[in-house]
């Protein structure tokens, strides 16, 4: 790009995606969930639907409507989140939570995406560090069989194969 | 029909029996006939295939009610549309239409290789075979969709009886997307069969690695870009028909739909290495095994009830014979690459850290890790069950709270990758590329944070996708250059030539931007707003900039149901805009509701709009009114990664050109002004 370009292309860039943060700017304020909405979000709605409580996919569904309910209810008496969650559990077991309590057995669910990435990276950084250091190989030199071996595969699989 | 279509069953069972066992024999015997005769068994058994699924479809269209599976999801009102996606809607005629799929697949690749690959084919045959075998055995001996209804007469022999009429379909089936939704992700499961099928047979075969990749990339970005349109039809399904106001909701069966989705694409990445440099041969294999277990896998996980899910089909024992053929999979690619492994080492050495292979390697990382970390949520609660004894669910803000920082991270990498040079990238090259992307994305959360923008995650997705339209846009606007500089044609037609050369580079280019157009409508989701309001006739509600007046209700009867409709003025600063109509269905058949969602969409926002029932309280009717922020963005992008995917697939249309000083030292830097991406080689990358 010529440097007379540059400043052309960038600013017709820039007007381009700067109308996307616009488009979802919120016109106003945003509009703040309530509490109950925020609490149900933290609940499985347990009519099998496997969606959380304020998201319940079921229209009409009774067990939903009971289980707002219950923590309009709860939220009106002044009961803190973790009250209501003990009620939700002791009425429908440990199924009825959104996610899983980052405390016990289910810790292990938060913890393993971060011990893959971790593992992860860690082997990815291993395997290029190997690659590094590895000698430019001449093409057929694998370790277990002969070059010839390789060669005569690899013209072999060329002979015997076209798209 | 139904002895026709079970005898076409047998058949098939027995062709491709025989292809399977008649293959082994051509591969150790090499003899012409018996390679001949096991091919033309292979066609035979989809031939037989097609037959007993059009017999199943006729058992539909005749209105058949002596066939327990047509009394099972059809009725006779049920219009022809809806008595094609019939077929699909239960587990017997679902897992005949994967056959049905899979048939279709193993055809093609009969035909198109019929005189070609002689060596290879028979092992590729042997598997495709044995895959089918798997499904046929499911087809005819487990859950076949040609059992006749019979009951015990008064002599105590079984007599056949037919009903008057169907039970019907289920109601959440009948929307046009479902006709389309599950043959197209049936498509994407069934069509890594044939990537699997190579891999396994070449590494059979002891190919040394490079010619089954040549063979199978557009076998495989078909079946990517299916699993691709199947998975966004099936969340424009869920927001358009099940009424929640979402589109994707971390389902079980969603999940399953997903992960081969993720190592198909890790796959299409990291196939480029061993394309263009000998590398990761292993890993390519263990991709493409593992793409076609989690497909296995995904089907066991809808199919056995292991897991709860609004998908999922009856608990049943079919499941643990996906346990069985997933065992025997994995044995017997864990055996062939034991036995052959010395045949997949890499030839190369990396050169540098900043280059297209390290971030070909990260690329792949961030998908594998989402994969896993996915599954493992997926079946965290079964596992949580076996060893505490109380299931612990996992829902959507888990997957949420994991996924959208592994998300991001790809969006980056989607971003850098493509601009970073092979073997090793200069800083000078990094200077050139990445300076203008940077700055134009930093300027653009600059605006946003000026606008009001604060939510995190979508704040740092914004910019991302700025970063990476922009990177994408400087690759077009290059490499375009240079043509119109030399062919003197408009930009735009240098555009499409730059395209045409070199249509993998750039459809893949264009699938990045259908990417980001599909993270843009993510990002939206923070900022989603709903309101629910018992109404009466006349009365308002507001959300956003939208004020929604309730004229009234009608009754608008159809053949196989009955909707009430709310007829909903939308108006926008008090000018009338549109009227929605949101619908509540009641199916007679089944004595079964469904609703029918109202939208106005724009590439702003859409305002959604739900016929919620009737309060229990108030006795009125309750309007649900959802304003979901950039979701259009995300059907568009849709759009976009098909476009593209057909793009990439195009053959490249003339001799590439190769700009003056191309040759150059591979393991040196790019030249100044000379950027991997006008370098218009016949392009693998």
């Amino acid at each position: 790009m010529t440097k007379k370009a540059r400043p052309v292309a960038a600013i017709t860039m820039l007007v381009m995606f700067a109308v996307v943060p616009l488009l979802i700017t919120p016109a106003g304020a945003q509009q703040l969930s309530d509490r109950a909405k925020q609490v149900g979000g933290k609940f499985m709605c347990m009519c099998n639907c496997n969606q959380v409580l304020t998201g319940c996919n079921h229209v009409g569904c009774s067990t939903s409507s009971s289980m707002l309910k219950e923590l309009d209810q709860s939220l009106s008496r002044g009961d803190s989140e973790d009250a209501i969650t003990q009620m939700f559990v002791q009425e429908f077991g440990t199924k009825v939570y959104a996610e899983p309590p980052k405390s016990g057995f289910s810790l292990v669910a938060w913890v393993l995406p971060s011990v893959y990435l971790f593992v992860g990276t860690g082997l990815v950084v291993f395997v290029i560090s190997r690659w590094r250091k590895r000698p430019a190989a001449p093409a057929g030199a694998a370790p277990g069989i002969s070059a010839d071996l390789l060669e005569r595969s690899r013209a072999r699989a060329s002979r015997e194969t076209q798209d | 029909m139904d002895v026709f279509g079970s005898f076409a069953l047998v058949l098939a069972f027995v062709c491709a029996v025989y292809a399977f066992g008649g293959g082994i024999a051509a591969i150790f015997t090499r003899h012409p006939l018996l390679i001949k005769s096991t091919r033309q068994a292979g066609m035979a058994t989809c031939g037989l295939i097609f037959l007993a699924t059009f017999s199943l479809e006729y058992l539909f269209f005749s209105d058949n009610f002596s066939n327990a599976y047509v009394v099972a999801h059809s009725n006779r009102d049920l219009s022809t549309f809806y008595k094609i996606a019939a077929l699909w809607s239960g587990q017997e005629g679902s897992l005949l239409f994967w056959s049905f799929l899979l048939a279709v697949y193993v055809l093609s690749v009969l035909v198109t290789y019929r005189n070609k690959n002689g060596e290879l084919m028979p092992y590729v045959g042997v598997v495709m075979a044995g895959v089918q075998i798997f499904f046929l055995t499911l087809n005819n001996f487990v859950a076949s969709p040609f059992k006749a209804l019979a009951s015990a007469g008064a002599d105590g022999l079984m007599n056949y009886v037919a009903r008057a009429d169907g039970s019907g379909l289920n109601p959440l089936l009948q929307y046009p997307e479902m006709v389309i939704h599950p043959p197209n992700l049936y498509s994407g499961y069934t069509g890594f069969t044939i990537p699997f099928a190579f891999a396994l047979g070449a590494l059979l075969a002891r190919y040394p690695g490079e010619k089954w990749i040549h063979l199978t990339r557009k076998w495989t970005m078909i079946a990517w870009m299916f699993q691709s349109m199947g998975i966004l039809l099936g969340a424009h399904w869920a927001y358009a028909v099940l009424g929640w106001g979402g589109y994707w909701g971390w389902d079980p069966v969603e999940n399953a739909s997903f992960l081969p989705w993720l190592t198909g694409t890790a796959f299409l990445h990291s196939v480029m290495m061993q394309e263009k440099r000998g590398m990761m041969k292993v890993w390519n294999v263990w991709l493409v095994f593992s793409t076609f277990l989690l497909c296995i896998l995904g089907t066991f996980l809808t199919r056995s009830g292991i897991v709860s899910s609004v998908h999922a089909f009856a608990q049943s024992s079919i499941g643990t014979w996906f346990v069985g053929f997933l065992v025997l999979i994995i044995t017997v690619c864990f055996g062939a690459y034991l036995k052959n492994r010395d045949y997949l080492k890499s030839e190369n050495q990396l050169d540098s850290i900043v280059s297209r292979e390290s971030s070909f390697l990260f690329n792949n990382l961030i998908l594998l890790v989402s994969c896993i970390a996915i599954l493992s949520g997926t079946l965290f609660p079964v596992f949580s069950e076996w060893i505490t004894g109380n299931r612990i669910s996992v829902g959507a803000p888990f997957f949420n709270k994991v996924n959208i920082p592994i998300g991001l991270l790809l969006l980056f990498l989607t971003g850098v990758g493509p601009l970073l040079a092979w073997r090793k990238t200069s800083t000078e090259s990094l200077k050139r590329n990445f300076g203008w992307p940077l700055a134009i994305g930093l300027v653009a959360g600059v605006i946003a944070l000026v606008f009001g923008f604060r939510e995190i995650y979508s704040w740092v997705c914004l910019i991302l996708c700025v970063f990476v339209a922009s990177t994408v846009g400087l690759e077009f606007y290059r490499g375009a250059k240079v043509i119109r500089a030399r062919a003197g044609a408009s930009f735009l037609a240098s555009a499409v030539d730059l395209t045409l050369r070199n249509t993998r580079r750039y459809g893949g280019y264009i699938v990045h931007v259908g990417m980001v157009f599909v993270f843009i409508g993510l990002a939206g989701a923070a900022f989603n707003r709903d309101i629910q309001k018992d109404m009466q006739v006349g009365q308002t509600m507001q959300i956003g900039p939208y004020t929604l007046l309730l004229q009234g209700f009608d009754s608008k009867p159809e053949k196989n149901y009955t909707a009430q409709r709310m007829n909903v003025e939308v108006l926008r600063d008090k000018k009338p805009l549109m009227m929605l109509y949101p619908e509540k269905r009641h199916f007679s058949t089944n004595e079964q509701n469904g609703t029918m969602v109202a939208i106005y969409s724009t590439l702003k926002e859409d305002l959604y709009v739900v016929y919620a029932g009737d309060s229990p309280e108030t006795n009125l009717p309750v309007l649900h009114a959802y304003l979901n922020p950039l979701v259009k963005w995300i059907w568009l992008g849709g759009a976009v990664v098909v476009f593209g995917t057909l793009v990439a697939m195009l053959p490249n249309r003339r001799a590439v050109l190769v700009l003056a000083g191309a040759p150059q030292p591979a393991a040196q830097p790019l030249a100044h002004g000379l950027t991997p991406s006008v370098t218009l080689r016949e392009g693998h990358d």
